[in-house]
């Protein structure tokens, strides 16, 4: 579970202080897929910094699970941060020289136990996202798609309580786009708490919840009806090849 | 554990950059290597001079007949050095315990039976045992009555004295030396090469008197060896017997001098000096170039740091507390310093090995510089890293991943 309560943050003092979020409130249950969805200088990048623990709001609370997670030192954030959330990046920020299975196992480096069937776990995580004839391969061996999966199976490794994902689509094709997107769809049928920030109407509405953000507040919090079916789009992408 | 896994991230981090690796290590294995030899031949110099003491005799005064320095054998030519010498030494200088006159030829052949040999010649007196703490391992000693007598004896070298007669004593044997054939009576005790590459061995002692008188036929000495009581007055001393020289042989300085004089003590402080002067630049020499390693390898771990931004941002998301980050790095410059070391020793002690055989330089392989260098190493390490590890874990990571 998740729950922010009036998260503020502001950049800078005095006359040139920014105001970048303006009390956001809202509560992510576990189990829950949301997008986050903003026009870019909505704040959206600075709730996506603070939801992840890369930056400090300057007001208001953020329980993570159990945990009050305002008032945590650096260490304790980096501490949470590796058990807690498991992040995908709109740029994968794989290490380039180190294997699919490497690049996995990399946050287990960090947490406070290494476990013995890491290696075990990195091959169970990397086939969950597709990539079990991969596994070996170096991030310039393979297709953005497939590199972004493997920054999905190292999100998962640690079993965190959230997947946060930062425009996990933004440097894709369409096709390998979507299916990013079916992949959290199975992850959310499994249970996982997934949010999404994005910028695009499409992406979001994958989602079982939007939130919108605009001028550092929430617009707009909405259920989606009926989010869109990964599976159908690439059915449809396939066609609409044929007839070319 | 999870710093041997951070531990591990530097390591392969290095293997997966090779060439940036080898320009970091450089420094370190030159400054090293430098350093390995510079010792290696310090030390070997050190036990050179030593031992040329140690055979020289710490309490020892050689007059020798000739001008020049240091330990230059006697030149032929000069037949000013004479017995009367060593008589006005002994009497008219204290704090002198010994004073025996010797003449010597180098390369005479010397025939037992079918074999022939060239060896030195050597004529001395009783004293000459004691003055060069050199006696007969086998047989007699030279004595007092072969000078009255200028008897036909002489003592063998072990060198020799196994040319000549293989395994056999010699002892009661004869042996022909020019034209004159010698009862030997004894056998001097082995003393071993010189570092020099003489073979103090492979040579003769008979009386003096025989030797001027039926051998060499000459009046005059090649050298004086004086044994002083106290070392601490072997210079002073040595001046004395230069100041008496002067007078008995007519020289007023800065007319060159017929003879030269040589201390054990003065000998080896000037050799120590100059090759401990000589060290002690060719050290700062090699602590110089390890300081220039250490300062390239700051730099390329800064712009590494640079460069890695990226990475450092994302190891910072995943859970990495500033402490890893800064770890990580300080373990990789150290490792780069440590392999260095490694490889600084292995071509320091190779080309060490290479100089002793290829050239006369003395060389002596001790622990000392590996204690040393693995010292330096993690200091450079330390010292040059803690900045990039610094500026490292000191990365936003919000900044970092952008």
């Amino acid at each position: 579970m998740i729950e922010l309560a009036d998260i503020e943050k502001t950049y800078g003092q005095g006359d040139t202080a920014t105001r970048v979020l303006k009390g956001i409130s809202f509560r992510v249950e576990k189990g829950e897929y949301v997008a986050i969805m903003g026009a870019s200088g909505t704040g959206k990048t600075t709730m996506m910094n603070v939801l992840g623990l890369l930056d400090k709001p300057t007001g208001g609370h953020y329980r993570l699970g159990d945990d009050d997670v305002v008032d945590l030192d650096d260490d304790a954030l980096s501490h949470f941060r590796n058990r807690k959330i498991g992040f995908v990046f709109q740029q994968f920020h794989l290490l380039d020289r180190a294997t699919a299975v490497k690049n996995v196992l990399l946050p287990l480096i960090y947490a406070a136990d290494y476990p013995e069937d890491a290696e075990e776990r990195a091959e169970h995580v990397l086939s969950e996202v597709g990539l079990s004839d991969r596994m070996r391969y170096k991030p310039n061996e393979l297709s953005g798609g497939q590199q972004q999966r493997v920054a999905i199976a190292r999100a998962l490794i640690t079993d965190p309580e959230m997947i946060l994902a930062d425009e996990p689509t933004g440097n894709l094709d369409r096709k390998s786009g979507i299916e990013i997107l079916s992949i959290f769809k199975r992850l959310h049928r499994d249970g996982r708490t997934i949010i999404i920030i994005t910028h695009d109407q499409a992406v979001a509405e994958h989602a079982q919840r939007v939130i919108v953000l605009r001028d550092g507040k929430i617009a707009e919090d909405r259920a989606v009806d009926q989010p869109h079916d990964p599976a159908e789009e690439l059915r449809a992408l396939a066609d609409g090849e044929e007839d070319q | 554990m999870k710093i041997q896994k951070i531990i591990g991230e530097s390591i392969y981090a290095l293997g997966s950059n090779k060439l940036r690796t080898f320009f970091m290590t450089v420094g370190t294995i030159v400054g090293i290597a430098a350093l390995t030899i510079v010792m290696a031949v310090g030390a070997g110099t050190e036990k050179k001079v030593m031992q040329r003491v140690e055979n020289f005799g710490i309490r020892a005064i050689m007059v020798t007949a000739g001008g020049g320095k240091g330990f230059s054998p006697p030149q032929g030519g000069i037949t000013t050095l004479k017995l009367e010498d060593a008589d006005a030494i002994r009497n008219q200088i204290d704090g002198i315990e010994i004073v025996t006159p010797a003449a010597m030829k180098r390369n005479m052949s010397i025939k037992a039976g079918d074999s022939q040999i060239q060896a030195s010649v050597f004529a001395g007196e009783p004293d000459w045992h004691d003055a060069w703490e050199w006696y007969a391992q086998d047989g007699d000693p030279i004595v007092t009555e072969d000078l009255a007598t200028m008897a036909r004896v002489c003592l063998l070298g072990t060198t020799a004295a196994r040319d000549l007669f293989g395994e056999q004593s010699p002892v009661g044997e004869y042996v022909q030396i020019g034209p004159v054939r010698f009862l030997v009576k004894g056998v001097l005790e082995r003393k071993d090469v010189s570092p020099m590459g003489t073979d103090f061995d492979n040579r003769l002692l008979i009386p003096l008197t025989t030797g001027l008188r039926r051998l060499f036929n000459q009046e005059h000495l090649s050298y004086i060896r004086v044994k002083v009581i106290d070392p601490d007055q072997a210079t002073s001393v040595g001046a004395q017997i230069r100041q008496l020289l002067h007078g008995r042989h007519h020289i007023t300085p800065p007319q060159e001098d017929d003879f030269a004089i040589v201390t054990a003590s003065e000998t080896a402080k000037a050799v120590k000096g100059i090759s401990g002067t000589l060290n002690l630049l060719l050290t700062a020499l090699s602590g110089l170039s390890l300081l220039v390693g250490g300062v390239v390898l700051m730099n390329i771990l800064l712009i590494a740091v640079g460069e890695r931004q990226k990475e450092i941002g994302l190891r910072r998301a995943i859970g990495a507390t500033k402490k890893d980050i800064m770890r990580q790095f300080l373990a990789e410059s150290l490792a780069v310093t440590l392999l260095g070391m490694v490889l600084g020793c292995g071509i320091g002690v190779g080309i060490s090995q290479l100089l002793a055989q290829a050239t006369e330089i003395p060389v002596l392989i001790s622990w000392e510089p590996f204690v040393l260098a693995v010292v330096f190493a993690l200091l450079v390490g330390t010292f040059f890293g803690v900045q990039p590890a610094r500026k490292a874990a000191a990365l936003n990571p919000v900044e970092a991943l952008k």
